[in-house]
């Protein structure tokens, strides 16, 4: 089957002054129709920089340097502005963080629903009306006929992410990228909007590329998850074997350090020091400075992602494991 | 039974969230008020690390600012070690208690002036307080506090921008130290900070607490934070506190409803895609929160008493259906 | 790799930074600077370096007014920009009336910070009734044009003092106008900025110490609100000069025994139909100069400490 998104050995770089910044060196991913894959990291990672370079909102100083972006078989990191446009929203829809910014406050949430309808797809306001009520109904606004014609701030924050969602989906895209969808609202809520992501892409087969820190969220919501450190992917595969038996050190001292809810640490695990800034990289694997199993080879040599399968790692310990 | 060390007694907050007075006057309308927090009680003991855990709209950031003095408590008070704490106003005892007590906050960004070198931003209470008399030593202390947490004393010259974000909390927590507090309230110390930055700063507090006798008040909305550092924990709930629990029993053996439903709630690494009670509904606006038990419109086990009426904290819970003991069918 | 920036001394630490970076790019801006920097200096070494003491009658003739630039029929080399009516050294005049702007413009603006600067903090830290207490009078006092408050300060002086009112107190005339007309634009920024730095963590921490509201003023907030400060300030050091101009064009400010450049365009205007364009036309010039290189410099400080655009 042909992954909905084919993202193959993505380099963007910053240029700043003193020189360019790779935020991303070298990522490379699939995502098959109606899967969830997750992408974790610390900030400065560039998960969102990875998001925003699928959806192509990567602005001045930062471009594209490298690598081949493919939604569907056919490239979309070199179409002209024009044609990116109508990409987004039409096949790639995207939410945002922050529901309260990601509305205009001055329109009905119903026009704004509308307007995106009509931009993509081949229908009359009418008929675009209907449509959204149908899809408001689907996300589970309450009598959605009604407050289809309701503005953004007489919504609750997760009635309003609701509405995100509505609105990323109106136009039947074939991918999503929800970026810290959850990560503004509140836990009881969060849990809400998580099933419907869930429950959403699994009636339409829409692919989500699901950006964020919280580890809980990934492990609620995503089929596969890639960990990011540096700008690259340390680790990627099942979200359970990479919870429950993480391999790069890193992602194990993450693991390790996150605390839990039902059950009891003693001490939380500790990764020393900080991730490096981008100006700042050390030489051969990024996470070396910082690791406690570190030999002379990580500090020359970038180790690459060895997919065995459906688990990878990028790290020289583990590369003669058969997973 | 010997006074516990930190008393919170009946406290209370009103906002004014009021039109402005011509538009009352000419609109009609009533004063409205918003009650923030809503008689909260609670002790703490010496040593220990109490949590007050809720999502937003609970108060929870409001009583740790009434507690140090930062908002004026509409009613109620709080002692610590018996002194009572007195909100705003410059005495020579409320310096006392301004030494005991030191607040940790939120934004490692807006918490440090970024102006101000480290040396300066970390020697403002013990200047203020008049705590050192003379550079020298006056250095020497920030020195000492600063690899207290972890920093080099080199670091006291530099600026905070030019530190990460779990860096500067180390410094506002070196800064928290300086004037040797016997009580440091943090509020939501890191929830702006990385994972595997949080582990090093949860676990420099703890640290920090085995060596110095510290008490802790954190603030928080992440439970797991909350389960790792403490001894005892508050469920607030707009403005009340409906559950205390101790240790873990709170995790294993939530009581209220809401403590119920919150922990369910949670998204667990560990146990994903385990059956769930679906949430109801969501959390009402504080300036007009449903009467009676303000839970009552998402709660399984509201009757009509819950309804009307709120429930008291009895054994440190506050649910009719506990008191009357009735459990889902 | 770039070096450590706390590695560095202060001054390496500022000509490495971003600001200095812009400034060094942008030519325009490093031309008008140099001008600006060019005209203060004259303003200052005037007494050394004009040719002649144009307030100093001993020095007139009378046979000496009305000759032309030098390089025109009848020029002189005495005197470089031709002579007025009385026999002054344009050149001179020039040069003493740019230094006089230039003081009453600076001395003008350092009260107006002060006083806009200190009610700004203290209306955006202490707010309720002083707050609007002082806004009000803010908006009253920007109901009055500056030359409408120039006039009024003028005519008390006058009634007061009648005879005694000299040339020095034309010049405190023309500074109080001017501090009174442009401190509103400072309380109403600094106020705006307090608003939003008094929430922030670091202040409530200095409060829990017990720093007095005076203390947190002046030592926390103050050094933070500098940025839209030292904005204001460029802009309205090119408006004041104007402001100062314009009140000595009008009779209001200078008079002609001790012409500012505004006073000088006034006098040169008489002589303009009787061909005597010099007069009015150099002083222009040079007024126009100086306005329009320190809004340039202005301009791009403006851009260059904008949050936004960075």
């Amino acid at each position: 089957m042909q992954s909905v998104l084919s993202v193959r050995d993505l380099r963007v770089d910053f240029i700043t002054r003193r020189g360019a910044l790779h935020a991303i060196d070298g990522v490379s991913f699939d995502i098959a129709p109606g899967e969830i894959l997750g992408l974790v990291g610390e900030s400065g990672a560039g998960k969102s920089v990875t998001g925003s370079a699928v959806i192509g909102l990567i602005d001045p100083p930062g471009k594209i340097s490298g690598g081949e972006i493919l939604l569907n078989g056919d490239r979309i990191d070199t179409l002209p502005a024009e044609k990116m446009r109508k990409i987004r929203g039409k096949r790639i829809g995207m939410i945002f963080q922050d529901p309260l910014t990601s509305l205009n406050p001055l329109y009905r949430i119903g026009e704004q629903l509308v307007q995106t309808i009509c931009a993509h797809l081949p229908l009359d306001a009418k008929q675009a009306r209907v449509r959204a009520i149908k899809l408001l109904e689907d996300v589970g606004i309450p009598a959605p006929d009604q407050r289809i014609d309701s503005y953004p701030h007489e919504f609750s924050g997760g009635m309003r992410q609701r509405v995100v969602i509505a609105l990323a989906l109106c136009a039947e895209p074939d991918l999503v990228i929800a970026d810290e969808p959850t990560t503004a609202l509140d836990v009881s809520v969060q849990a809400q909007v998580i099933a419907l992501l869930k429950q959403i892409c699994a009636d339409r087969g829409t692919a989500v590329i699901l950006v964020t820190h919280d580890m809980g969220v990934i492990a609620e919501a995503a089929d596969r998850v890639a960990v990011m450190y540096a700008g690259r992917i340390v680790e990627i595969g099942p979200v359970a074997e990479v919870i429950r038996a993480p391999r790069h050190p890193y992602a194990a001292g993450l693991m390790g350090a996150i605390p839990s809810l039902t059950s009891d640490r003693d001490r939380l695990e500790q990764i020393e020091g900080a991730m490096p800034r981008l100006s700042n990289l050390p030489e051969g694997c990024a996470f070396h400075p910082r690791c406690t199993q570190a030999t002379d080879q990580c500090r020359q040599a970038r180790p690459d992602l060895n997919a065995n399968g459906a688990h990878a790692v990028a790290c020289f310990l583990h590369e003669g494991d058969h997973i | 039974m010997t006074e516990a060390y930190v008393r919170i007694n009946d406290l209370s907050k009103d906002f004014d969230v009021s039109s402005p007075w011509l538009n009352r006057v000419v609109e009609g309308k009533e004063k409205t008020y918003l009650k923030a927090v809503d008689q909260v009680r609670f002790d703490i003991e010496k040593g220990e690390t109490f949590a007050l855990v809720g999502e937003s709209g609970s108060g929870k950031s409001t009583v740790a600012r009434m507690l140090v003095g930062l908002l004026a408590p509409t009613d109620g008070g709080a002692t610590i070690d018996g002194i009572s704490l007195a909100g705003g106003r410059r005495t020579a005892q409320t310096n006392t208690v301004r030494e005991k007590l030191q607040m940790i906050f939120q934004d490692p960004y807006a918490s440090l002036n970024a102006r101000w070198r480290i040396k300066k931003i970390i020697a403002e209470p013990i200047v203020s307080l008049k705590l050192l008399k003379g550079r020298a030593a006056i250095d020497a202390r920030v020195d000492e506090l600063l690899t207290l947490v972890g920093l080099h004393p080199d670091d006291g010259s530099k600026f905070p921008h030019e530190f990460s974000g779990g860096q500067r909390q180390r410094i506002a927590i070196a800064r928290a130290l300086a004037s040797n507090p016997e009580l440091i309230v943090c509020d939501e110390p890191t929830s702006a900070l990385d994972v595997s930055v949080q582990a090093q700063i949860l676990n420099l507090m703890r640290d920090l607490q085995d060596q110095l006798g510290l008490t802790y008040l954190i603030i928080s909305h992440d439970l797991a934070v909350v389960r790792y550092m403490a001894t005892h924990t508050g469920v607030m709930y707009l403005g009340r506190i409906v559950e205390i629990g101790a240790g873990r029993d709170l995790f294993l053996n939530p009581r209220h409803p809401y403590t119920k439903m919150l922990l369910d709630a949670v998204p667990d690494m560990e146990y994903p895609g385990r059956p769930r009670t679906a949430v109801q509904g969501e959390i009402p606006s504080p300036i007009s929160p449903p009467p009676g038990c303000t839970f009552h419109p998402r709660c399984p086990l509201a009757n009509d008493r819950c309804r009307v009426e709120a429930p008291k904290m009895i054994e440190n819970v506050a649910c009719h259906a506990i008191e009357e003991r009735r459990s889902l069918p | 790799m770039p070096a450590n920036p706390s590695s560095q001394g202060r001054m390496a630490r500022i000509m490495d930074s971003d600001l200095v970076f812009g400034f060094l790019n942008s030519k325009l801006t490093v031309f008008a600077a140099v001008i600006v920097l060019l005209l203060l200096v004259s303003a200052l070494l005037t007494p050394w370096i004009a040719p002649y003491d144009p307030y100093d009658p001993t020095q007139l003739f009378i046979m000496d007014s009305h000759i032309p630039p030098v390089w025109a029929e009848g020029g002189d080399w005495r005197f470089l920009l031709g002579t007025d009516d009385q026999g002054r050294d344009l050149f001179s005049a020039m040069l003493y009336g740019l230094r006089l702007s230039l003081t009453i413009s600076l001395v003008g603006i350092f009260f107006a910070t002060i006083l806009g600067v200190g009610l700004g903090l203290i209306a955006g830290y202490v707010g309720g009734a002083i707050d609007a207490l002082i806004m009000r009078i803010a908006d009253i006092q920007l109901t009055f044009p500056a030359i409408l408050v120039a006039l009024l300060i003028d005519g008390a002086a006058h009634g007061a003092l009648g005879g005694e009112y000299t040339e020095d107190t034309a010049f405190m005339v023309l500074v109080v106008s001017i501090a009174l007309s442009f401190w509103v634009k400072y309380a109403r920024v600094v106020r705006g900025s307090v608003l939003v730095e008094r929430n922030k963590e670091y202040v409530q921490a200095a409060r829990l110490v017990g720093r007095s509201p005076i203390a947190i003023m002046f030592d926390h907030i103050l050094p933070n609100v500098m940025g839209p400060i030292l904005v204001i300030l460029t802009i309205n050091f090119g408006l004041a000069v104007i402001a100062e101009a314009t009140l000595s064009f009008l009779g209001v400010g200078l008079p002609p025994t001790k012409p500012s450049l505004g006073t000088l365009i006034r006098v040169g205007q008489q002589f303009l139909f009787s061909g005597e364009w010099w007069v009015v036309v150099f002083p222009g010039i040079l007024l126009g100069v100086l306005v329009l290189t320190i809004n340039l410099v202005g301009d791009w400080l403006r851009d260059a400490l904008n949050p936004k655009l960075r």
